[in-house]
Protein backbone atom coordinates (compact mmCIF):
# COMPACT_ATOMS: atom_id res chain seq x y z
CA UNK A 1 0.00 0.00 0.00
CA UNK A 2 2.53 2.41 0.70
CA UNK A 3 4.70 1.16 -2.12
CA UNK A 4 1.70 1.70 -4.41
CA UNK A 5 1.07 5.41 -2.73
CA UNK A 6 4.62 6.22 -2.91
CA UNK A 7 5.01 5.56 -7.07
CA UNK A 8 1.80 7.88 -7.67
CA UNK A 9 2.52 11.11 -5.98
CA UNK A 10 6.74 11.07 -6.24
CA UNK A 11 8.10 8.65 -9.03
CA UNK A 12 5.42 9.36 -12.35
CA UNK A 13 6.47 11.19 -14.16
CA UNK A 14 4.21 10.74 -17.30
CA UNK A 15 0.55 10.86 -18.10
CA UNK A 16 -1.46 8.63 -15.98
CA UNK A 17 -3.19 6.33 -18.83
CA UNK A 18 -4.92 3.94 -16.89
CA UNK A 19 -8.28 6.35 -16.94
CA UNK A 20 -7.98 7.34 -20.58
CA UNK A 21 -8.08 3.26 -20.98
CA UNK A 22 -10.98 2.69 -19.15
CA UNK A 23 -12.73 5.17 -21.50
CA UNK A 24 -11.86 3.86 -24.39
CA UNK A 25 -12.21 0.45 -23.33
CA UNK A 26 -16.27 1.64 -22.48
CA UNK A 27 -16.28 3.08 -25.43
CA UNK A 28 -15.17 -0.06 -27.40
CA UNK A 29 -17.68 -2.35 -25.32
CA UNK A 30 -20.40 0.01 -26.40
CA UNK A 31 -19.89 -0.30 -29.63
CA UNK A 32 -19.70 -3.81 -29.98
CA UNK A 33 -22.80 -3.90 -28.09
CA UNK A 34 -24.79 -1.89 -30.78
CA UNK A 35 -22.66 -2.91 -33.80
CA UNK A 36 -25.26 -4.72 -35.63
CA UNK A 37 -24.18 -7.43 -38.29
CA UNK A 38 -26.48 -7.97 -40.95
CA UNK A 39 -26.59 -10.62 -42.93
CA UNK A 40 -29.58 -10.22 -45.11
CA UNK A 41 -30.51 -13.16 -47.45
CA UNK A 42 -32.32 -12.11 -50.98
CA UNK A 43 -33.33 -12.33 -54.43
CA UNK A 44 -32.60 -9.91 -56.99
CA UNK A 45 -35.38 -9.28 -59.25
CA UNK A 46 -35.99 -6.55 -61.41
CA UNK A 47 -38.94 -3.68 -61.91
CA UNK A 48 -39.68 -3.12 -65.60
CA UNK A 49 -38.07 0.93 -66.46
CA UNK A 50 -41.83 2.12 -67.99
CA UNK A 51 -44.84 1.22 -68.36
CA UNK A 52 -45.45 -2.58 -69.28
CA UNK A 53 -48.56 -3.90 -70.49
CA UNK A 54 -49.13 -7.56 -69.92
CA UNK A 55 -49.65 -7.83 -73.70
CA UNK A 56 -46.88 -6.01 -74.89
CA UNK A 57 -44.64 -8.04 -73.18
CA UNK A 58 -44.43 -10.94 -74.88
CA UNK A 59 -41.33 -11.07 -77.11
CA UNK A 60 -38.54 -12.34 -75.19
CA UNK A 61 -40.03 -12.83 -72.05
CA UNK A 62 -41.78 -15.63 -70.44
CA UNK A 63 -44.90 -14.06 -68.71
CA UNK A 64 -46.24 -15.84 -65.24
CA UNK A 65 -49.19 -14.42 -63.87
CA UNK A 66 -50.59 -15.00 -60.20
CA UNK A 67 -53.69 -13.92 -59.39
CA UNK A 68 -54.85 -12.86 -55.64
CA UNK A 69 -55.94 -16.10 -54.82
CA UNK A 70 -52.78 -17.47 -55.40
CA UNK A 71 -53.03 -19.40 -58.87
CA UNK A 72 -50.37 -19.29 -60.78
CA UNK A 73 -50.54 -19.38 -64.78
CA UNK A 74 -47.84 -20.39 -67.55
CA UNK A 75 -48.79 -20.53 -70.75
CA UNK A 76 -52.71 -20.43 -70.34
CA UNK A 77 -52.71 -22.88 -68.14
CA UNK A 78 -53.04 -22.79 -64.30
CA UNK A 79 -50.32 -24.18 -62.59
CA UNK A 80 -48.88 -25.44 -59.46
CA UNK A 81 -45.86 -23.90 -57.39
CA UNK A 82 -43.93 -27.13 -57.76
CA UNK A 83 -44.79 -27.02 -61.38
CA UNK A 84 -43.58 -23.61 -61.86
CA UNK A 85 -39.78 -25.29 -62.25
CA UNK A 86 -40.34 -28.00 -64.95
CA UNK A 87 -42.42 -25.69 -67.05
CA UNK A 88 -39.67 -22.88 -66.41
CA UNK A 89 -37.06 -25.19 -67.50
CA UNK A 90 -38.68 -26.34 -70.89
CA UNK A 91 -39.39 -22.96 -71.89
CA UNK A 92 -35.50 -22.02 -70.95
CA UNK A 93 -34.61 -25.10 -72.92
CA UNK A 94 -36.56 -23.84 -76.01
CA UNK A 95 -35.20 -20.35 -76.03
CA UNK A 96 -32.60 -19.84 -73.35
CA UNK A 97 -32.36 -16.19 -73.92
CA UNK A 98 -35.65 -15.38 -72.77
CA UNK A 99 -35.94 -13.92 -69.50
CA UNK A 100 -39.12 -14.54 -66.97
CA UNK A 101 -41.90 -11.39 -66.70
CA UNK A 102 -44.00 -11.96 -63.59
CA UNK A 103 -47.05 -10.15 -63.58
CA UNK A 104 -48.31 -10.38 -60.03
CA UNK A 105 -52.13 -9.00 -58.84
CA UNK A 106 -51.68 -6.24 -56.28
CA UNK A 107 -53.18 -8.36 -53.49
CA UNK A 108 -51.50 -11.52 -54.32
CA UNK A 109 -49.43 -12.78 -51.22
CA UNK A 110 -45.71 -11.69 -51.17
CA UNK A 111 -44.50 -15.24 -50.07
CA UNK A 112 -46.35 -16.91 -53.18
CA UNK A 113 -44.57 -14.49 -55.34
CA UNK A 114 -41.02 -15.50 -53.80
CA UNK A 115 -41.31 -18.60 -54.20
CA UNK A 116 -42.50 -18.24 -57.82
CA UNK A 117 -38.93 -16.34 -57.98
CA UNK A 118 -37.38 -18.97 -56.04
CA UNK A 119 -38.69 -21.94 -58.46
CA UNK A 120 -38.09 -19.71 -62.10
CA UNK A 121 -33.89 -19.26 -60.30
CA UNK A 122 -34.16 -23.06 -59.91
CA UNK A 123 -35.57 -23.46 -63.67
CA UNK A 124 -32.43 -21.67 -64.57
CA UNK A 125 -33.67 -18.17 -65.08
CA UNK A 126 -32.38 -15.46 -63.10
CA UNK A 127 -33.22 -12.40 -65.43
CA UNK A 128 -36.68 -12.13 -63.91
CA UNK A 129 -38.71 -8.73 -64.06
CA UNK A 130 -41.52 -8.23 -61.72
CA UNK A 131 -44.47 -6.42 -62.20
CA UNK A 132 -48.26 -5.95 -60.53
CA UNK A 133 -51.23 -5.83 -62.94
CA UNK A 134 -53.25 -3.00 -62.40
CA UNK B 1 15.22 13.86 -23.76
CA UNK B 2 17.11 12.41 -21.26
CA UNK B 3 14.40 12.32 -18.26
CA UNK B 4 12.20 10.38 -20.74
CA UNK B 5 14.37 7.84 -21.46
CA UNK B 6 15.64 8.04 -18.18
CA UNK B 7 11.59 7.10 -16.74
CA UNK B 8 10.97 3.27 -18.47
CA UNK B 9 14.17 2.06 -17.34
CA UNK B 10 14.43 2.10 -14.08
CA UNK B 11 11.35 3.99 -12.61
CA UNK B 12 8.52 2.00 -14.73
CA UNK B 13 7.22 -0.69 -12.18
CA UNK B 14 3.87 -1.52 -14.03
CA UNK B 15 2.89 -3.28 -17.45
CA UNK B 16 3.72 -0.90 -20.11
CA UNK B 17 -0.02 -0.01 -21.61
CA UNK B 18 0.84 1.68 -25.13
CA UNK B 19 0.72 -0.88 -27.03
CA UNK B 20 -2.35 -2.26 -25.82
CA UNK B 21 -4.11 1.39 -25.93
CA UNK B 22 -3.03 1.40 -29.80
CA UNK B 23 -4.59 -1.97 -30.12
CA UNK B 24 -7.95 -1.26 -28.47
CA UNK B 25 -7.79 2.62 -30.28
CA UNK B 26 -7.78 0.55 -33.37
CA UNK B 27 -10.70 -1.64 -32.78
CA UNK B 28 -12.55 0.99 -31.60
CA UNK B 29 -12.32 3.14 -34.61
CA UNK B 30 -13.02 -0.19 -36.56
CA UNK B 31 -16.11 -0.47 -34.89
CA UNK B 32 -17.32 3.29 -35.25
CA UNK B 33 -16.69 2.63 -38.55
CA UNK B 34 -18.65 -0.13 -39.44
CA UNK B 35 -22.23 0.49 -37.37
CA UNK B 36 -22.90 3.49 -38.74
CA UNK B 37 -23.44 2.12 -42.45
CA UNK B 38 -26.89 -0.38 -41.45
CA UNK B 39 -29.70 1.32 -41.75
CA UNK B 40 -31.95 -1.10 -39.69
CA UNK B 41 -35.87 -1.77 -40.42
CA UNK B 42 -36.19 -1.77 -36.88
CA UNK B 43 -39.58 -4.47 -37.32
CA UNK B 44 -39.69 -7.96 -36.80
CA UNK B 45 -41.34 -9.76 -40.16
CA UNK B 46 -41.52 -13.32 -41.26
CA UNK B 47 -39.83 -13.63 -44.45
CA UNK B 48 -40.89 -15.90 -47.41
CA UNK B 49 -38.74 -18.87 -47.67
CA UNK B 50 -36.65 -19.73 -50.52
CA UNK B 51 -34.34 -22.65 -51.78
CA UNK B 52 -31.76 -20.37 -53.76
CA UNK B 53 -30.56 -17.09 -52.06
CA UNK B 54 -27.65 -14.75 -52.41
CA UNK B 55 -25.47 -13.11 -49.56
CA UNK B 56 -26.56 -9.37 -49.17
CA UNK B 57 -23.37 -7.75 -46.88
CA UNK B 58 -23.58 -4.75 -45.17
CA UNK B 59 -24.28 -1.18 -46.37
CA UNK B 60 -27.71 -2.16 -47.22
CA UNK B 61 -30.56 -0.07 -46.42
CA UNK B 62 -33.64 -2.23 -45.09
CA UNK B 63 -36.64 -1.79 -45.58
CA UNK B 64 -39.62 -3.66 -43.85
CA UNK B 65 -43.17 -4.55 -45.03
CA UNK B 66 -45.51 -5.86 -42.95
CA UNK B 67 -48.31 -8.07 -42.96
CA UNK B 68 -50.76 -5.62 -42.87
CA UNK B 69 -49.21 -2.86 -45.70
CA UNK B 70 -46.87 -0.69 -43.18
CA UNK B 71 -43.60 0.41 -43.98
CA UNK B 72 -41.01 0.42 -41.93
CA UNK B 73 -37.50 2.11 -42.90
CA UNK B 74 -34.93 3.44 -40.31
CA UNK B 75 -36.70 2.04 -36.80
CA UNK B 76 -40.18 3.80 -37.56
CA UNK B 77 -43.03 3.63 -40.14
CA UNK B 78 -43.42 5.42 -43.07
CA UNK B 79 -45.59 6.72 -45.63
CA UNK B 80 -44.88 4.87 -48.77
CA UNK B 81 -44.62 8.89 -49.96
CA UNK B 82 -41.73 9.61 -47.95
CA UNK B 83 -40.01 6.77 -49.04
CA UNK B 84 -38.62 8.57 -52.34
CA UNK B 85 -37.19 11.70 -50.33
CA UNK B 86 -35.29 9.56 -47.81
CA UNK B 87 -34.05 7.39 -50.39
CA UNK B 88 -32.72 10.24 -52.09
CA UNK B 89 -30.94 11.69 -48.52
CA UNK B 90 -29.60 8.24 -47.91
CA UNK B 91 -28.24 7.87 -51.66
CA UNK B 92 -26.48 11.28 -51.76
CA UNK B 93 -24.61 10.13 -48.87
CA UNK B 94 -23.75 6.68 -50.01
CA UNK B 95 -24.24 6.38 -53.24
CA UNK B 96 -22.82 2.45 -53.29
CA UNK B 97 -25.77 1.65 -51.02
CA UNK B 98 -27.97 -1.01 -51.82
CA UNK B 99 -32.05 -1.81 -51.08
CA UNK B 100 -33.13 -4.48 -49.22
CA UNK B 101 -36.88 -5.22 -49.09
CA UNK B 102 -37.67 -7.31 -46.61
CA UNK B 103 -41.31 -7.82 -47.07
CA UNK B 104 -43.88 -10.47 -44.56
CA UNK B 105 -45.12 -13.54 -46.23
CA UNK B 106 -48.65 -12.55 -46.21
CA UNK B 107 -47.69 -8.61 -47.43
CA UNK B 108 -49.32 -7.99 -50.80
CA UNK B 109 -47.16 -7.90 -54.08
CA UNK B 110 -48.99 -4.39 -54.72
CA UNK B 111 -47.23 -2.90 -51.80
CA UNK B 112 -43.98 -4.46 -52.43
CA UNK B 113 -43.90 -2.98 -56.51
CA UNK B 114 -44.94 0.43 -55.49
CA UNK B 115 -42.30 0.41 -53.01
CA UNK B 116 -39.71 -1.10 -55.29
CA UNK B 117 -40.94 1.42 -57.56
CA UNK B 118 -40.43 4.79 -55.06
CA UNK B 119 -36.81 3.18 -54.19
CA UNK B 120 -35.42 3.02 -57.87
CA UNK B 121 -37.26 6.65 -58.18
CA UNK B 122 -34.86 7.75 -55.28
CA UNK B 123 -32.29 6.70 -57.23
CA UNK B 124 -30.78 3.18 -56.26
CA UNK B 125 -31.72 0.64 -59.10
CA UNK B 126 -30.21 -1.89 -56.84
CA UNK B 127 -33.37 -3.78 -55.33
CA UNK B 128 -33.42 -7.17 -54.11
CA UNK B 129 -36.54 -8.77 -52.06
CA UNK B 130 -35.12 -10.54 -48.33
CA UNK B 131 -35.81 -13.72 -48.30
CA UNK B 132 -34.80 -16.65 -45.37
CA UNK B 133 -32.92 -19.91 -46.70
CA UNK B 134 -35.28 -22.55 -46.43
CA UNK B 135 -34.64 -25.20 -44.09
CA UNK B 136 -32.60 -22.91 -42.02
CA UNK B 137 -35.37 -22.51 -39.74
Amino acid sequence: MRLRRRFHTEESHGIDLAPMLDFVLNLLIFFIITAVFVKEFALVVNRPAGIVTTAGAGTGSIPISILGDGEIWIEGRVVDVRAVRPNIERLHAVNPKNGVLIVAAPDAQTGLLVQVVDQVHLGGIYNITFSTSD
Amino acid sequence: MQSRRHTPDSEDHGIDLAPMLDFVLNLLIFFIITTSFVKEAGVTVTRPEALRVEHRDSGNILIAIRENGEIWMDRRPVDLREIRSLIERLHVERPEDSAVIIADKASRAGVVASVMDEIRLGGIKDVSLAAARAGDG
